[in-house]
């Protein structure tokens, strides 16, 4: 600590943003007399409709634990949520995602749930496979608040023009060649590119990773991948490019997984690979007329896996945990939750609701329930949370991207830049 | 002059505006687009227009009916309006006119405060409220105000008060006045024209900050119109845009009446010569 | 005048502030005066001292640390400015970036604004209905619709790539393009010249009349007028405007993270430096180095207007000094 930082409202500010991390899980729990816990999320009304409906029920079953909810815009939350934390007035329950899982859990934001799972927390509904997504060096910190996998989304109008059928019966399969060309088939033959440029999003690349027995990261945290095979991925997407297989630089650039910008909704691709759990979304701003297809694959893996698409998690600083445990427990396994949440984050994570929802879900859910239970048996265990400096690296990895399809540098170059950022960002 | 000049005139400002507005009339043109036509489509004009959008928004948003957000915008704006004319013309008085020890440090000082960018000192900030258990308030909103943290509507009313003659103050201390006189009797009067900008910029300002009200406000209850706004939308799941401009459109209307009623008060400015005598 | 206001020598008994000889009846009340300035200034002091200086100092100190927003901070000396100027390319990018930015928007958003404003100044009809119209982009703050509606403007097939196609420009949509989208952020702080124009208007309604009614009697023609009169007049505002116009566009975010989805692409061309100080901060989680960062912009700025403010003394004209 700076001798000269201690004096003055300086100091004693630093001093005490130091007291609101050291004080982390000293807060006694308090067992008696009425709770007052906060949660909250990120997402749209729909999803705070049925999410604070399923609270509701909760309060009324704990009459002595009052739940406050917060919810807003992605961007926004991940605002708040820092400040508030940083700030030593962070929530007890919280929502997160692939990246902020691991950025959380690795500094000692979320307790781990080992002492609740079993009792207070039950976890054997939900399956091994989607778990795994909510541990950090082999701590659950958190858990699925939904299940997902990835997928191709199509309009069959294009296809079906350009004479191309897409493998959508369980079972079937077709191979990255096989993909390509269907893709480069209605390019040519329509005003809009196959499908959305898909090298953008460090997710489907780990896709590919799986398919050739590698991964993003290795399970001690270090880079899973060198320069030369995402320099391979990148030029064999821009061999798809260069015959209007996927979407031109102006396109791909504005992606950020939202349905607003996706390829498919502003009628610039005929196709997108994307996580499942958007689905309705799509089908909210497009209409209906979508299919699902799996993702290619030249191998019998398919490199696809069951993902959380938001994972639940208890703060570390929480003077309520057992509450907010119990909160947690609720929402996933509880059949009346189940029945209000619905397909809001995704599939349900428990398999016994899941079922209860899928019969009798209709739209954009419906299709999400036929297309997992088409690929069950392709869907292997999620990839594990990220480390800490993922999200430096998902942006980066994006940014360099647009400096390939935008002819700034070659696919190796840039490779090269994105391996050497990363291991700077997972070093810090 | 002539009719000419003067038609010439109006010519060249409406044509002006024109440009200029163009992006306006989009926002408010898409605000009666139906939903499948937002997203998609670029065109000025909606193909099926509807005024679906608004009556989604006056079926309330969130937990609460449109106008409860108004109502919350209103008080901190209010609030923020007040609070800046008080303490920063106060504090431009002094830094303008009087002498004392420590001026030149402390307005620099003052200037240094608006460089640092908002976002590194965001956190200590929220440690302080937190401390003094303002978090989910208004008041983080509005105190700031009172004590002068504006130091833009501060260096404004210095430049205006170091523009106005000073033999008005020498007039007035002849006749008896002290500073706290002056500044009732000469420098508040004249300062007219900084202080109206000074209510029309923090009532807008306040009336369109998102990031400070989203950190400090956590209930619902206590949201305001940027805060019930970003409600609409959701990167992760589906967005509402056509509501969301409509509501655009709605919030826009107080800050646009607020402005067109207070600009009068610009237009006359201070007849400066008639205190002279 | 005397030295600038930011380099000002502490303690003087002439204050640095103000120049000229201090009038006779000030130096009488000056011992009383002192107190009562206290008191004016006390809501400022109170403010300054509960709420600015302990969070910039904070801020400096973390600036030498690693702080991550959620662990507690450990001091790394001078390592984020070390690794700030020799390690980062971004960095740099962004500093460029935003010189660009600002030595384009400032410019072009103060012209705009003043013109305007003199085209406004004159007793028409109609004219606090026009004055509002222009002011109406200024409304609109930098919020997502405003993103949305710029969006449409700018991108392929858009109306300003329609408009342009039309004459034989074919740019294509310029958010989408490396080397235009930063010219889609200028458009935007130009678009929204509404509050230098109301100061303008404001100072420009503060010129006493006599003043042009004795230019005119010695002949000077509007451009003399403009010249002689209004400009020096209006100095005082011009200085407050370019001052603040430039800090302003030094910190300009909320347009740039709106309009790029909060990322400053395409490809980093609209990376401005507090957006990418913003990513490294809250979504790298290195608050740090972010400090650094707003430190080491702190001190280009403060340097500059320092300097504009020393230019000020040979172009800058106080009706309430110049005796």
């Amino acid at each position: 600590m700076g001798r000269m930082s201690r004096r003055g409202a300086g100091g004693l500010l630093v001093g005490l943003l130091s007291l609101t991390t050291a004080l982390s899980g000293c807060g006694a729990e308090s067992a008696d007399g009425p709770v007052t816990l906060r949660f909250v999320w990120w997402g749209n009304e729909d999803r705070a409709k049925v999410t604070r409906a399923a609270v509701d029920e909760f309060q009324r079953r704990n009459p002595d634990i009052k739940v406050e909810t917060e919810y807003s815009g992605y961007d926004a939350y991940f605002q708040k949520l820092s400040t508030q934390v940083a700030g030593g007035a962070g929530p007890d329950l919280l929502q997160l995602d692939r990246a902020t899982v691991g950025e959380y859990a690795g500094r000692n934001v979320l307790a781990d749930l080992a002492e609740y799972t079993g009792k207070e927390l039950r976890l054997d509904k939900i399956p091994p496979n989607l778990l795994e997504g909510g541990k950090v060096d082999g701590r659950q910190y958190a858990v699925a608040g939904g299940a997902t996998t990835q997928m191709l989304i199509f309009d069959p109008s294009h296809f079906e023009a350009a004479g191309v059928r897409v493998p959508t019966a369980p079972g079937e399969k077709w191979t990255w060649a096989q993909f390509a060309e269907a893709m480069a088939k209605v390019g040519a033959a329509g005003q809009v590119a196959g499908t959305t440029d898909f090298g953008w999003a460090v997710d489907w690349f780990e896709v590919w990773l799986h398919q050739h027995g590698k991964s993003l990261y290795t399970a001690d945290g270090k880079l899973g991948f060198t320069a030369d095979e995402l320099a391979e991925y990148w030029e064999v997407i821009g061999t798809m490019r260069a015959g209007k297989g996927v979407s031109p630089a102006e396109v791909t650039t504005k992606m950020d997984g939202s349905v607003q910008n996706s390829g498919i909704v502003t009628k610039q691709a005929a196709s997108e690979i994307g996580y499942d759990s958007a689905v309705t979304g799509y089908f909210g701003a497009f209409g209906p007329n979508l299919a699902l297809a799996p993702l290619p694959s030249d191998v019998a893996e398919s490199g696809m896996a069951a993902m959380p698409p938001v994972s639940f998690a208890v703060s570390q600083r929480s003077k309520h945990k057992a509450a907010a445990v119990k909160l947690l427990d609720f929402l996933l396994n509880d059949p009346e939750a189940g029945k209000l949440l619905g397909a809001s984050r995704g599939v349900p994570p428990n398999e016994e609701i899941r079922a209860q929802v899928c019969s009798s879900a209709e739209g954009g859910s419906k299709a999400v329930c036929d297309y997992e239970a088409a690929q069950q048996d392709k869907i292997g265990p999620a990839f594990g949370a990220w480390p800490t400096g993922s999200s430096a690296i998902k942006r980066d990895f994006q940014r360099t991207y647009d400096d390939v399809i935008f002819n700034r540098v070659s696919a190796a170059d840039a490779a090269k830049r994105v391996v050497q950022d990363a291991e700077q960002s997972l070093g810090s | 002059m002539t009719l000419t000049k003067r038609l010439g005139w109006h010519g060249l400002v409406v044509a002006v505006l024109l440009v200029l507005l163009y992006p306006v009339v989009w926002l408010v043109s898409t605000s009666f687009k139906p939903a499948t036509e937002v997203i998609s489509t670029l065109a000025l004009l909606p193909r099926e227009p509807t005024g679906d959008n608004y009556a989604e928004v006056f079926d309330g948003v969130g937990e609460f009916g449109v106008l409860h957000y108004f109502w919350n915008s209103l008080v901190i704006s209010v609030g923020a309006v007040v609070g800046n004319v008080l303490s920063c013309s106060l504090a431009a008085y002094a830094f303008g006119r009087l002498h004392f020890r420590g001026r030149g440090p402390m307005f620099g000082f003052m200037m240094i405060t608006i460089m640092l960018p908002q976002h590194v000192v965001l956190i200590p900030q929220y440690v302080i409220f937190q401390q003094m258990d303002m978090v989910n308030t208004f008041w983080p909103l509005v105190l700031p105000k009172f004590l002068a943290t504006d130091a833009f509507f501060i260096f404004l009313m210095v430049q205006f008060i170091r523009g106005l003659p000073r033999e008005l103050d020498e007039a007035a201390t002849l006749d008896g006045c002290g500073p706290v006189g002056v500044f009732r009797h000469v420098i508040l009067p004249l300062l007219r024209p900084a202080l109206i900008t000074t209510a029309i910029f923090t009532f807008i300002w306040t009336w369109n900050d998102f990031f400070s009200q989203l950190i400090y406000l956590n209930d619902a209850e206590k949201f305001t119109l940027p805060l019930a706004l970003q409600l609409f939308i959701d990167q992760a799941t589906q967005s509402a845009f056509g509501p969301m401009f409509a509501m655009s459109v709605l919030a826009l209307l107080p800050i646009g009446l607020f402005f067109l009623a207070f600009q009068r008060f610009l237009v006359d400015g201070v007849a400066t010569s008639g205190l002279k005598g | 005048m005397t030295q600038s206001v930011l380099t000002g020598t502490s303690g003087a008994t002439e204050p640095p502030v103000l120049d000229g000889p201090p009038p006779t009846s000030a130096a009488r009340g000056r011992r009383r005066g002192q107190g009562v300035a206290y008191l004016f200034l006390s809501p400022w002091i109170v403010g300054a001292a509960l709420l600015t200086i302990g969070p910039m100092v904070a801020s400096l100190y973390l600036s030498f640390t690693d702080y991550d927003l959620f662990t507690a901070p450990n001091w790394i000396g001078l390592d984020n400015y070390v690794t700030m100027f020799t390690g980062d390319e971004r960095f740099w990018h962004a500093a460029w970036v935003t010189t660009e930015y600002v030595l384009i928007s400032v410019p072009l958003k103060l012209g705009l604004a003043l013109a305007v404003a003199l085209l406004l100044n004159r007793p028409r009809r109609g004219v606090g209905l026009y004055r509002s119209a222009f002011y109406a982009p200024s409304l609109l703050g930098a919020s997502v619709s405003v993103a949305l509606a710029w969006r449409a403007l700018f991108s392929t097939d858009g109306t300003v790539d329609g408009v342009l196609s039309s004459v034989g420009l074919d740019t294509g949509g310029w958010v989408d393009q490396p080397q235009y989208a930063l010219l889609t952020l200028v458009a935007l702080a130009a678009w929204q010249f509404g509050a230098p124009m109301v100061i303008f208007l404001a100072g420009l309604k503060q010129v006493p009349k006599e003043l042009y009614e004795a230019a005119a009697i010695d002949g000077a023609g509007p451009a003399r007028r403009f010249l002689g009169v209004t400009l020096p007049m209006l100095s005082p505002v011009i200085l407050f405007n370019l001052v603040l116009e430039t800090i302003h566009a030094f910190q300009a975010f909320t347009g740039a993270f709106v309009v790029s989805g909060g990322r400053g692409g395409p490809s980093d061309s609209t990376l401005l430096y507090p957006l990418y100080l913003y990513q490294r901060g809250f979504t790298d989680f290195r608050m740090g180095y972010a400090s650094a960062m707003a430190w080491v912009l702190l001190v280009v700025v403060a340097v500059l207007t320092a300097l504009v403010f020393r230019s000020a003394r040979r172009w800058v004209f106080y009706a309430g000094e110049n005796r």
